[in-house]
């Protein structure tokens, strides 16, 4: 038992020195396991390792292979693998391209004793399963931001107006042609407030904002001072940095907080359905949802109340737009209005097209 | 006895009841037929409803689909714009929205231009409708896309913008989840209440039968639980539908009764007829055997005159029996042969000829001549010949036998035969003593004998009314002139109106 153990830990370290190369999968479970489950997700390492390692633990048959992409890369990677798929189950937030790729025929469907219990708002032609909510934030460093921190995005604007100097080239945001994830926010923003998504997008483009591919770096960037405030972030992400770091503060847009999912789904022709169901019945379980808020990983779909961190609780000032997943998610992915929102993006942040 | 019940199964054997079982088993069922007529049709006109269901469940599922369709694409139609001159569309959210409603269903679309080409959607999506498209106008189809059976609507129109001349063609599709799940709810249904209604129908039939066949079984049930020879009208209460069966029964019956009681009397009087003959025959034969033992003990010489006239009484005596006997069995025939046999085209003639030609040398014997007066080639009678001899033969024999009587010895009987328009008219005519009008009516009674010195059976007579009835002939007995009695049976000619096959 005790060298499983070491084995274990053995493998999991060499798999973190892995991470740096982002093709490789990180390994968790035993070299012995019978099985291997292939598992192709847009999820952070450091919140999603403590569930996998839980994994492995309770069905010690299966190995898991985990590879860590960004949103936009996995949704074309699972397009190009749609004859012979790698990954067993495809984890993103950006459910859009989830979604698009389950209506294009990409998924297959799955059912189970969890998936049945999901509320129907919480998946889709039981091809794709939310198994996270959570709040989309900004992240501002308290020293470093001029002025009072802003409750909302009217009260942003005005900070950017008062401090140009010093928000100049100090915001930083996710590159939606970069992030799928990225872009499924901004066309969200523009759909729930476009007149302030304009202004908003008029002022990032007159005061240098930054375009980044991913969370962490903004937060990292956030947190020793480069940048001000990070706009649109996870808020999963900026929530386990701000339990560390007293300089960071998270802010739930008062004017409307957008709740994302992450959702998960089972490519057509994929290898090892069953563990690739049973991986996510794990994520749906109690086990697996207490874990999340427990742990501080991930927002669960349904927080348990009276705990001891109510951080997990989404307790927005305002009103909360939950992205839905179903059809309408097309209509942000459509090719032309695509095309148009990132032209219209990049004009006004005056970003090249060649970038 | 042989009015022997068939009904009661306490003394019929085991053999019979078996093979009454088979027959039973083997005869069809009313019930059955009834029930199985009812569920054949009951049956079709489920099928029939059944899809009927189907096929306006499914029309009505596309029909309230292609309205959130229909305005989907109308949302998506009203996006588009011209942009630097070449035509866009901004596909609002609300239109996919829209579609939501139908919420486990893919969506697919495709915008074209004709003249600028793929603008946004599938590329690959076929946008060619069925039908010959035509502008302005929405068509929506059926068609398979990425492996699934997608319902599509169209849209083909011309821009209506100033500067510029193009076409633009919407097409948008989701596929059929939701509308065959609406199809299936509204068809499950119908099909729960049409399959509840016939088994209502059905199990209404089934009752209905048994208690339509009910009476019928209380008339069987009445009729065998009778005791044996109880011939007496049925009594029980039968609705409209079973009380002329119950009357026909009660009218068999009361005929039965009849017959029955007919047959009882007949046979009664015939062991009485032959008692008499037979009594007197063993006292003539008594007195021949008295005759010789008193001779043989008087030691005297047997006469044999005596001996001889003792034994031609004997023999008389046996004639007479004899005829007795073959008159009653001739009746036995003759009323058989009315039961069964169905009256056919005879030629009256034949029959009279031949009883004449029998009974001319039996009543010359008795210095009687019998003359046939007939000019008739042919009477053609639906009669049956071998009755209608027998009734010549009785009438014939009455005649002689009433002939030889009284004081001046009649010595004639003729027979004539004559045509009119609608029958024959047959006379039997003797010049005896002829019949007092008072007995007229009596003599056809069965065992009525108008002079008991006349040998005679009584049931001649009563054997002629029975043939002459039967015939749907009358028979009238008037007076001879001078004296004697004739008899005069009229028969119907064949009506060739009715022409027989």
């Amino acid at each position: 038992m005790r060298l499983l153990l070491i084995l274990v830990l053995g493998v999991w370290t060499m798999g973190l020195l892995q991470t740096a190369m982002a093709s490789t999968p990180v390994w968790f479970g035993s070299q012995n396991a019978p099985r291997t489950l292939h598992i192709n997700s847009a999820i952070d390492l450091n919140s999603f390792e403590p569930m996998l390692k839980a994994f492995v633990a309770q069905y010690p048959e299966i190995r898991v292979a985990y590879q860590d992409i960004n949103t936009l890369e996995l949704y074309y990677q699972t397009i190009n693998e749609k004859q012979k798929p790698m990954a067993s189950l495809v984890i993103s937030s950006a459910m859009d391209l989830q979604l698009k790729l389950v209506n294009d025929g990409y998924a297959q469907t799955y059912q189970s004793a969890f998936t049945e219990r999901l509320p129907d708002h919480f998946k889709w032609r039981n091809q794709v399963f939310a198994f996270s909510l959570e709040p989309i934030v900004m992240l501002a460093n308290k020293q470093a931001f001029p002025g009072p921190l802003p409750e909302d995005r009217q009260a942003l604007l005005q900070t950017i107006r008062q401090h140009e100097a010093q928000v100049t080239g100090r915001i930083g945001t996710y590159d939606i042609r970069k992030s799928g994830v990225g872009y499924l926010l901004a066309s969200q923003d523009a759909r729930q407030a476009d007149a302030t998504w304009g202004r908003l997008l008029e002022a990032f483009g007159s005061h240098d904002i930054q375009t980044y591919c991913c969370t962490h770096e903004i937060i990292d960037d956030v947190a020793s001072g480069k940048l001000v405030l990070g706009y649109n972030l996870l808020g999963s992400y900026a929530l386990q940095r701000v339990r560390d770091d007293a300089r960071l503060k998270m802010i739930l847009p008062k004017d409307y907080t957008l709740m994302l999912m992450r959702v998960a789904l089972i490519p057509k022709r994929a290898p090892n359905l069953e563990d690739a169901g049973t991986f996510l019945d794990f994520l749906l379980s109690g086990k697996g949802q207490r874990m999340m808020q427990t742990q501080g990983l991930l927002f669960p779909l349904y927080p348990a109340e009276n705990v001891v961190d109510e951080r997990y609780l989404v307790n927005a000032p305002g009103p909360t737009g939950v992205i839905e997943l179903d059809q309408q998610l097309l209509v942000g992915r459509d090719y032309a209005k695509q095309r148009r929102f990132i032209k219209n993006w990049e004009i006004a942040l005056e970003l090249n097209s060649d970038d | 006895m042989w009015q022997k019940s068939h009904l009661k199964h306490s003394d019929t054997s085991p053999s019979e009841i078996a093979a009454e079982r088979r027959a039973l088993k083997k005869a069809p069922s009313l019930r059955f037929r009834f029930i199985l007529a009812g569920v054949l049709v009951i049956g079709v006109i489920a099928s029939l409803a059944i899809n009927l269901v189907f096929d306006s469940s499914r029309k009505l599922a596309d029909l309230s689909y292609d309205r959130l369709l229909r305005s989907a694409l109308l949302q998506m139609d009203e996006n588009v714009g011209l942009i630097r001159n070449e035509i866009s569309i901004d596909i609002p959210w609300s239109a996919f929205a829209t579609l939501a409603q139908a919420d486990e269903d893919r969506v697919f679309y495709k915008v074209e231009s004709l003249e600028q080409g793929f603008i946004t959607g599938y590329q690959d999506l076929n946008s060619t409708p069925p039908k010959s498209p035509v502008l302005d106008e929405m068509q929506f189809y059926n068609q398979e896309y990425s492996g699934e059976m997608v319902r599509f609507a169209w849209l083909e129109r011309r821009l209506t913008e100033p500067d510029t001349a193009q076409t633009v063609r919407i097409v948008l599709g989701q596929t059929r989840l939701s509308r065959e799940a609406m199809a299936s709810a509204v068809t499950q249904r119908a099909i729960e209440v049409v399959v509840l209604v016939a088994l209502v129908a059905i199990a209404l039939i089934v009752i209905g039968s048994h208690m339509v066949l009910r009476p019928l079984h209380r008339l069987e049930r009445a009729l065998e639980e009778r005791p044996h020879g109880d011939l007496t009208p049925i009594d029980i209460n039968t609705p409209k539908e079973t009380h002329h069966l119950k009357v026909a029964i009660n009218h068999f019956m009361a005929r039965l009764q009849v017959n029955l009681e007919q047959l009882e009397n007949y046979t009664a009087d015939a062991a009485h007829q032959l008692r008499t003959p037979l009594a007197s025959l063993r006292a003539l034969a008594e007195n021949a055997r008295d005759n010789i033992s008193n001779d043989t003990v008087s030691k005297d010489a047997v006469s044999p005159e005596k001996q001889n006239l003792a034994l031609e009484n004997i023999v008389i005596q046996c004639d007479a029996l004899s005829q007795t006997v073959t008159l009653l069995l001739n009746q036995a025939v003759v009323s058989h042969r009315l039961q069964t046999q169905r009256l056919a085209p005879t030629n009256l003639l034949e029959p009279i000829n031949a009883s004449c030609r029998e009974q001319a040398v039996t009543a010359l014997h008795q210095g009687i001549k019998l003359s046939l007066d007939c000019e008739l080639k042919e009477a053609r009678v639906l009669g049956d010949a071998f009755a209608i001899q027998q009734m010549m033969q009785n009438l014939i024999e009455n005649a002689v036998r009433y002939s030889g009587l009284g004081v001046e010895h009649a010595t004639e009987v003729v027979v004539k035969v004559m045509a009119f328009d609608a029958f024959y008219r047959i006379q039997v005519i003797d010049y005896g003593d002829g019949i007092p009008d008072a007995e007229k009516q009596r003599v056809f009674e069965r065992f009525y004998r108008g002079r008991y010195d006349i040998a005679g059976s009584g049931v001649g007579l009563a054997m002629v009314k029975d043939i002459v009835d039967h015939h749907r002939a009358s028979i009238v007995i008037l007076d001879t002139q001078p004296k004697g009695t004739t008899f005069q049976v009229d028969i119907a000619k064949i009506a060739f109106s009715r022409k027989p096959v």
